[in-house]
């Protein structure tokens, strides 16, 4: 495992958690969730109110990854699985006539299940092996959904809903599940669990000597986190009305993915959500304006990021606060 | 299925084996020495076929030459990245997050570079050779086939006499081996990192040069290349020059002998079943599993 | 009294090469065993089969009458066989506080919620009460030998593995943590301890086991071993009268 501190802790922090971190569980999630439920009041278009949609199922495959990925420290490149299992199944069974609280559920716990197959034989892989096994797994399940014939294939799959379309009930949905998304992150960081999860990714085999089990822990997480970003794919799929597998399956989504906790900080609570946010706007701004230069920005802010501020938004703030905290002292 | 079919098909995945492991090479120096796993691998793999092609189409240089012109060029294109980005990151001994990501950064960046400079149709390189077949009896090849191979084995041998006849070589063996004994008796790391790394961006752009003549390419190409190199440093084991030949031969028969079972929109689904079937064999990859028997920790 | 660990003829080989090879021992409950021996003899190698670490190729570990053998290390860490590590490894974007307090919820003690009373106490024992807040990649080497064993003791161990606790330490910091050690035997605990300082070793252990090449060389009272010929030729590397 890796002995270099892991990507996202400030090391010059000698008492635990200063500015940013410290106001933010009281204030923040109020500051986010207020204007965020009452948006009918602002009187927005329906671009905007897609935009935000977007944007929220991406806040909780980001939170959902950020478990695994931030907490546990375990990279994985292929959670486009998990997101596309999770859609097809939502998919799958809203057209069967089953409801669609109860579908999404279903795409979550499929998501899981992949999750625990995945998760078995890779875990006691070592670092770059295991992230080239999770592209390996995300590629394959794509090629092979693109080669089904009862869900599709390449052509997609379809899903018909009676009634009318209101945008604002999915917009809603979208919330509800990155809030609990949130919570989620928030309950787990505090919890037994979050400690043990801190102690994996730190070392692996100092936290089993302790009396973690570092595999049944992992296998948990993973659940949890697949579980979240099949949710998303699931809810996404029910508004897009219309998935194919390289749409859902795509390697690129699995980046956008990964990359949302790391512009947002990874390993933070709120650094995922951040990194949702700038990556959704940023993806729509760029998809609007520089269609050809869309790989070329995300590249670009990746590297600055990973030279420049490995810590994301998050830690960028942090030392902001330091910054300032120190100059209202002299 | 007559014996000479077999044969045939024998010898064409020989063929392959050859530039895929011209191909995966690069990875396997860049990681052996400083331990990143090169994700921009598939950027270079990209930009050298379009160089030789540019070279081809532009200037008429034949593409066997362009792709040894691939190699002195790449070579100070991967220095120039090492002095840019990669120096500036800490390596350690064991494979970093850090460098992971900063890499598929610079392969994203790579990519759009390709789209908006060449656009996304389809280019192919098309010379005589491309059409001709070299016949021995019953068993039969395209030319263009044997020329790539010698080319690529050229290289692996040239690569070889480098690793075993110059102090860059030797450096480079040392730091694979152990990077801190290797520092402890001298081997200056930051130029033996750069030159590695140069080096192995050589071999991923004339590698690309030499994949080029075979196959049609677009700025996505790199990536179907990229997960079969992959798969052969996992089958091979991430530092082990040995290990990439038995890795892109057991890949090579496997894509090769696959058509006689399965239909062609399943090919890609070899290398990665392939893959991970290998991970979950062996977490360490064959050559894991060889260095067991010799080295003790 | 039954022994409470059971060294049953272990092997380790490497690829080859035995690491360990055939040793066999007991420990009695409630004191401090010794274990020494020239560098490259396997004591490291030892401690890891035994904490669970590693895996033996041969023969069995058994602890208070369970098989310890096959149990990974959280497995011999839940039941009461816990293991300090030669180069400390603190989780170091957690406090020092937070470090012991992975110990107390996971190991074989009874703390499974956040107990910051507890985790206190045991800081205070090995004197880095002052530090508990300080983030544990900052501590010093001294200090962070201290967290290894705050960390293992909130496991409540029966039996604690300690390697080379006295490496890289000043005269009086070792003879604190011996103090140390000497007060964890007083209240129950049995130490296994591997020790290049043979002057800590004479000092603190009721018995010591040497071992050379993989194999035991020796068994008894610190002042039979340190006379053992055997013992002293395989430090000199010649044989001694005759």
């Amino acid at each position: 495992m890796e002995q270099e501190a892991p990507v996202g802790v400030n090391e010059d922090v000698g008492d635990a958690k200063p500015g940013f971190s410290r106001i933010a569980p009281a204030v923040g999630p109020l500051l986010v969730l207020a204007p965020l439920a009452a948006l009918p009041l602002f009187g927005p278009g329906p671009n905007t109110v897609r935009l935000l949609f977007v944007t929220l199922t991406l806040v909780t495959a980001s939170v959902g990854w950020n478990l695994l990925g931030g907490f546990a420290g375990q990279i994985s490149f292929g959670f486009a699985v998990f997101y596309g299992l999770g859609a097809y199944t939502a998919a799958l069974s809203i057209n069967a006539g089953i409801p669609p609280v109860v579908s999404f559920l279903m795409g979550a716990a499929v998501a899981s299940v992949a999750s625990l197959l995945i998760g078995l034989p890779t875990f006691r892989l070592k670092g770059p092996y295991f992230a080239i096994a999770t592209i390996g797994v995300s590629e394959a399940v794509r090629v092979v959904m693109m080669n089904v014939p009862w869900t599709g294939g390449a052509s997609g799959y379809r899903i018909v809903e009676k009634g009318r379309f209101f945008q604002m009930h999915h917009y809603y949905t979208a919330l509800g599940l990155a809030a609990l998304a949130v919570g989620i992150s928030i309950i787990v960081r505090r919890s037994k669990l979050g400690l043990a999860l801190t102690a994996i990714r730190e070392d692996q085999d100092a936290a089993s000597d302790l009396g973690v089990n570092p595999f049944a822990t992992k296998l948990l997480i993973h659940a949890l986190a697949a579980a979240l970003a099949g949710a998303a794919g699931g809810v996404y799929a029910r508004y897009a009305a219309y998935i194919d597998p390289d749409g859902v399956f795509a390697f690129r989504n699995g980046i956008a993915i990964l990359l949302m906790p790391i512009i947002g900080g990874v390993g933070t609570i709120w650094g995922p959500v951040i990194g949702a946010f700038v990556y959704g706007l940023i993806h729509e701004e760029v998809v609007a304006n520089f269609p050809q230069a869309h790989l070329l920005i995300f590249g670009s802010l990746l590297i600055l990021i990973i030279l420049f501020e490995p810590a994301g938004v998050v830690g960028l703030s942090n030392k902001l606060m330091r910054v300032l905290g120190r100059e209202r002292k002299d | 299925m007559s014996a000479a079919d077999l044969l045939n098909l024998f010898i064409a995945a020989v063929l392959l084996a050859g530039v895929y492991a011209a191909m995966s090479v690069g990875m396997t120096i860049i990681y052996g020495v400083m331990k990143i796993v090169n994700l921009a691998h598939a950027g270079f793999l990209m930009l050298g076929a379009y160089f030789v092609f540019e070279a081809y189409d532009r200037f008429h240089i034949d593409p066997l030459v362009g792709v040894l012109l691939a190699f002195p060029v790449f070579f100070f294109l991967g220095m120039g990245l090492h002095w840019l980005l990669i120096r500036r990151i800490a390596t350690s001994d064991q494979p970093t997050l850090t460098s992971l990501l900063l890499l598929f950064g610079v392969w994203l960046v790579l990519q759009n570079l390709g789209y908006l400079i060449w656009g996304n149709s389809d280019r192919a390189i098309l010379t005589p050779r491309t059409l001709s077949s070299f016949e021995i009896g019953p068993i039969s090849f395209p030319t263009v086939r044997l020329v790539v191979f010698g080319a690529a084995v050229l290289s692996l041998v040239g690569l070889e006499l480098v690793l075993h006849r110059t102090w860059f070589g030797r450096s480079v063996r040392a730091l694979m081996q152990n990077n801190e004994a290797g520092q402890i008796v001298g081997v200056n790391v930051q130029r033996t990192a750069q030159v590695a790394f140069g080096v192995g961006i050589a071999f991923a752009g004339a590698a690309g040069g030499l994949l080029a003549m075979l196959y049609s390419f677009s700025p996505d190409f790199g990536a179907t290349f990229q997960l079969r190199a992959f798969v052969i440093i996992v089958l091979g084991g991430l530092e082990s020059f040995g290990g990439v030949a038995v890795g892109s031969l057991v890949l090579a028969l496997a894509e090769t002998f696959s058509i006689l079972v399965l239909p062609a929109s399943f090919q890609p689904a070899i290398a990665f079943s392939l893959l991970v079937l290998a991970l979950i064999i062996l977490p360490d990859g064959v050559a894991g599993l060889w260095n067991k028997r010799r080295r003790w920790v | 009294m039954p022994p409470i660990l059971s060294v049953d003829r272990i092997s380790k080989y490497f690829a080859g090469l035995a690491a360990v090879k055939d040793v066999t021992f007991d420990v009695e409950p409630g004191g401090i065993y010794g274990l020494i021996g020239p560098n490259g003899a396997g004591k490291t190698t030892l401690l890891s089969i035994i904490a669970g670490s590693l895996r033996p190729t041969g023969g069995a570990v058994m602890f208070a009458g369970n098989d310890l053998t096959r149990k990974r290390s959280f497995g011999a860490a839940r039941a009461g066989v816990v293991r300090t590590h030669q180069i400390p490894r603190p989780f170091r974007s957690l406090t020092v506080l937070e470090n012991v307090e992975v110990g107390l919820r996971f190991g074989h003690g009874s703390h499974t919620s956040h107990a910051p009373q507890a985790a206190m106490q045991l800081l205070e024992r090995v004197g880095l009460a002052n530090s508990s807040r300080r983030l544990s990649a900052l501590l010093s080497v001294g200090d962070l030998k201290r967290l290894e064993l705050a960390r293992c003791l909130a496991a409540q161990p029966n039996v604690l593995l300690c390697d080379e606790v006295c490496s890289g330490l000043t005269e009086a910091e070792s003879a604190q943590v011996l103090d140390l050690l000497c007060d964890i035997r007083r209240s129950g605990t049995t130490i296994l301890y591997v020790e290049h300082n043979l002057k800590a070793i004479m000092k603190v252990c009721d018995r010591v086991i040497v071992m050379n090449y993989g194999q035991k060389l020796a068994e008894g009272p610190p002042q039979q071993v340190q006379v053992d010929p055997a013992v002293i030729e395989a430090y000199i590397g010649r044989p001694t009268g005759n």
